[in-house]
């Protein structure tokens, strides 16, 4: 083709992704316009806009001590579902890549979590954990480790850690997949030329397993963190961000200010907040892409 | 020619004719009171269908924890029903966005005097009715008898004093006395009955919060020490409302505050229980808590004459017998109160004899603030991180900065 073609065809491109373009646009802008104008707006319980107010809803939702103690508790429960979420995967990846009688169903098992619904898994554990008829308690009396039933619940000392946990085991499906597809791309003659030149088995796991993964786990780190950060239903079906407030994270505060509070413009400022988290954290899962590539 | 125009014309009258027939839908948002609340409106629907074949009502029932989320975001989004149910305490919001319908221009003759006056009075605000009692409550003390009588209290107790004597002996055998719920909606509530009976207010005349008085501070310390000698079950931070009338419901629980609806689930679940109403216990005067829900219909609602045709049809005798046996709810009109089912029920008899004393939640912007503040200072005081007065304060502060703004 002549360089005068090229030329004449250079807007073509953008002539043919301009739909995708202006949905994208769109959908991303409208909500983000919404949400800016709630946020700086006197706003009633039904969405009615009553005037502007500036900064009066940022300068709200700063000096409450429950979002600043919300916002704490999103970076813990976020550091710690995901760095579980982590740790327990590596293992069960690497047991899950062994070829061993049973995988398939080993595979299907561990991956089943993935299908039930968040809030339904959520309702599943409170019952576990019922301090008068739960089988959490049950079985730790049976074994003789409780006296007397624990009020899982009552306290935030036992109810947020419970609720991390749960938040991780829900999260290792994922997590396994995409582990489990970086094990793969490690070619298997590597391990046997290794083992041949005298590695112990940590030895190839540390210096061959690990830096091979790295791209992956960055992957799965990013990926969870902007899930986590944003998890909704354990701790609100669980907890409801309670007792005195002390489970709430981001989100679940954000909720209860705009529907049980009914300040749809302070719980505006908090998702403009989350937005601005969540965003560093994608920017970081595209720098951490690109140097990888 | 002729003919064609003559069948036009002839075609066009039948259509006009027919016009006024043709079905007229209303729809009704109805929260979920127990299983029978579905059935029950579908049922009425389908008999008011029958009476008025051009009206077709469709409800939808919604459970009471997302009932308001899902107005909040049907109306913001226009596509609210045209009637719904609320909490009358949630109606002013409803009337400054200028949402609510004033039903008085549409009512027929003598329907405003159908209904109870101080159940009717919530639904009125600047002289103007907006929301129809559909379901009232009023809160008693429930007891287990077997329990109470081994405890010295066969008829149960009259005083705080006496819940306390009480809960110690029932304690001595192993049981838990008094039920204190600290989890999910009306721990407030729950804190206002002794707030109430130590002779306190949530609000003074000004809508000011003062529920922090000494009162208050006595009431929550009571609450308090209780929980703290092993007078109520563990771990009240644990307990919703449910909850507790489940532990009662299983015999395994003294004393609790619930209202008459308590009675009608241990008549289908725990017939066998032996148990008492009495009036809220007593430090220095009586009172209890009355509550409302209301049926408001919707500013913009294209179908409002037949919407409050079905409304007059819901509040005649036999819908509203049947609704509030079914539910297990206080009368709300003076006619149904006349049946029998109501004035040859004792233990109901309980809760209407409580009513000239009752509180109901006060039409004031910023009250689900305050319940939000107060429940967190109840929680904070049975976890032990602050002192009853502490918290008080602090509830108060808070609950100030959004009350009648």
């Amino acid at each position: 083709m002549s360089p005068a073609g090229n030329h004449r065809w250079a807007a073509l491109p953008w002539l043919l992704i301009a739909p995708s373009l202006i949905m994208a646009i769109g959908v991303i802008g409208y909500p983000f316009y919404e949400i800016i104008r709630l946020a700086v707006s006197d706003v009633s319980r039904f969405g009615q806009i009553r005037g502007f107010n500036g900064w009066d809803n940022f300068a709200r939702v700063a000096s409450d001590p429950i979002f600043v103690d919300a916002l704490v508790r999103t970076l813990v429960w976020t550091i710690t579902v995901v760095g579980g979420t982590i740790l327990l995967s590596i293992p069960v990846a690497l047991v899950l890549r062994e070829d061993f009688w049973g995988r398939g169903l080993a595979r299907t098992i561990i991956m089943l979590p993935w299908s039930i619904a968040l809030s339904m898994a959520a309702i599943v554990w409170l019952w576990a954990f019922n301090a008068d008829y739960g089988m959490i308690n049950a079985t730790l009396r049976q074994w003789g480790i409780l006296a007397a039933p624990l009020q899982w619940m009552a306290r935030p000392e036992t109810a947020f850690p419970v609720e991390v946990g749960i938040g991780i085991i829900v999260s290792i499906p994922f997590t396994v997949t995409i582990l489990l597809g970086g094990l793969s791309s490690i070619p298997g003659d590597l391990y046997e030329a290794a083992r041949i030149d005298g590695a112990r088995p940590w030895q190839s796991f540390l210096y061959m397993t690990l830096p091979m993964l790295g791209p992956f786990l960055n992957i799965a780190i990013v990926l969870n963190i902007i899930h986590v950060f944003n998890s909704f239903s354990i701790i609100w079906v669980m907890t409801q961000g309670g007792p005195d407030n002390r489970t709430h994270i981001l989100v679940t505060y954000l909720y209860e200010l705009s529907f049980y509070l009914g300040r749809p413009g302070p719980a505006a400022v908090v998702s403009l907040v989350v937005l601005a988290i969540v965003f560093s954290a994608t920017a970081a899962y595209m720098w951490l892409r690109e140097r990888d590539a | 020619m002729r003919y064609g125009l003559k069948w036009l014309a002839g075609a066009c009258t039948a259509l006009a004719l027919a016009l006024p027939a043709q079905a007229e839908t209303v729809r009704m948002t109805v929260s979920y009171y127990s299983a029978a609340t579905g059935p029950y409106f579908e049922k009425m629907a389908a008999d008011f269908h029958a009476a008025n074949p051009s009206i077709d009502v469709k409800i939808e029932v919604v459970n009471w924890a997302n009932l308001l989320q899902k107005l909040q975001t049907d109306i913001s989004g226009g596509t609210n029903a045209d009637l719904s149910i609320i909490g009358t305490r949630w109606l002013l919001d409803f009337v400054k966005d200028g949402i609510a319908e004033p039903l008085d221009p549409m009512m027929a003759p003598g329907f405003k005097e159908r209904f109870i006056g101080p159940f009717l009075k919530p639904g009125q605000i600047g002289g103007k009715t907006y929301g129809l009692p559909v379901a009232a409550s009023a809160r008693a003390m429930f007891y287990n008898k077997a329990m109470l009588t081994k405890a010295g209290f066969p008829d149960g107790p009259k005083t705080w004093d006496d819940v306390v004597a009480a809960a110690e002996k029932i304690k001595a055998d192993g049981g838990n006395g008094y039920g204190l719920m600290a989890k999910g909606t009306e721990v407030d509530v729950y804190f206002y009955y002794a707030l109430w009976t130590h002779g306190g207010d949530v609000l003074d005349a000004n809508q000011k919060a003062i529920f922090n008085s000494p009162a208050g501070v006595k009431a929550l310390a009571l609450y308090k020490s209780m929980l703290d000698r092993g007078l109520t079950e563990p771990a009240p931070t644990n307990y919703t409302r449910d909850e507790l009338q489940n532990l009662f419901k299983q015999g395994r629980l003294g004393m609790m505050i619930s209202g008459p609806f308590l009675m009608n689930q241990i008549t289908k679940e725990a017939p066998t229980l032996d148990y008492g109403i009495i009036p809220v216990p007593v430090a220095t005067r009586p009172a209890t808590y009355a509550v409302t829900d209301s049926i408001v219909m919707f500013a913009n609602s294209k179908v409002k004459p037949a919407a409050m045709k079905w409304l007059d049809f819901l509040f005649t005798p036999g819908p509203r017998i049947a609704f509030t046996k079914g539910e297990g709810f206080l009368p709300t009109t003076t006619e149904e109160a006349k049946d029998p089912a109501f004035t040859e029920n004792a233990r109901l008899k309980v809760f209407v004899s409580l009513l000239p004393n009752a509180q109901f939640a006060p039409t004031v912007t910023g009250w689900e603030d305050t319940a939000k503040a107060v429940t967190d200072a109840v929680q904070s005081v049975y976890l032990g991180t602050a002192t009853p007065e502490a918290a008080l304060n602090a509830a108060a502060a808070k609950a100030n900065q959004s009350l009648g703004k």
